[in-house]
């Protein structure tokens, strides 16, 4: 079991990382179970979104 | 005359215990302490959330930090990674590689590790607060 281990692409390694780090801030959250669904998702969102960001900022960098 | 009657009061002792048990109970099984307080919605994402970064960090062949590390990032590393409960045993009682954290995604796995045992202390803290009252 897992004796390699598997190989993800930095992107596919931030998406997992942000959805499950997304889930538990929002089933920790206050409020209604719609405005915590939004709240994962909009935590979802800012996680990629700054994630990408932050890459192409420093992608003049890289070499 | 409901309003003149005075709310029934849990003795100090009781809440302590209680908030005792929760704490213990969600350390070791992420979203036990939520379940034994009755909120089974947030026990569940809750385990989703810290397994899914743990067996992800495993598999991604993450390392665990050492309990003697000796240095003071070392010793933060190992906090974090504890507090992940019974997933920081989980490489002992299976077949795992081991970490290997010459390729990036190793490295990112040690983070995934560390990340589940901090998502699981923010799950201890809020379950001692349903615990306590503090928190509905």
């Amino acid at each position: 079991m897992m004796s390699g281990g598997f190989h993800v692409s930095h992107f596919a390694a931030m998406a997992a990382f942000a959805a499950c780090v997304s889930v538990a801030l929002a089933a920790l959250a206050r409020g209604t179970v719609p405005a915590r669904f939004k709240y994962a998702l909009l935590s979802l969102v800012l996680f990629l979104a700054i994630g990408v960001g932050i890459a192409w900022l420093m992608y003049p960098f890289s070499r | 005359m409901a309003s003149d009657t005075p709310a029934v009061q849990k003795r100090p002792d009781a809440i302590a215990a209680t908030t005792s048990i929760v704490a213990i109970a969600g350390w070791i099984v992420p979203g036990l302490g939520h379940l034994l307080l009755g909120r089974w919605g947030r026990a569940v994402f809750l385990l989703l959330a810290v397994g899914g970064l743990a067996l992800v960090g495993f598999a991604m062949r993450g390392e665990l930090f050492a309990r003697e590390s000796g240095d003071p990032f070392g010793a933060l590393g190992f906090f974090a990674d504890a507090c992940s409960g019974a997933f920081y045993f989980l490489p002992r009682v299976m077949h795992w590689a081991g970490p290997d954290v010459s390729r990036a995604a190793g490295d990112y796995g040690t983070r995934f590790l560390a990340a589940a045992g901090v998502v699981n202390l923010l799950g201890v803290l809020d379950a001692c607060g349903i615990a306590l009252g503090r928190k509905r």
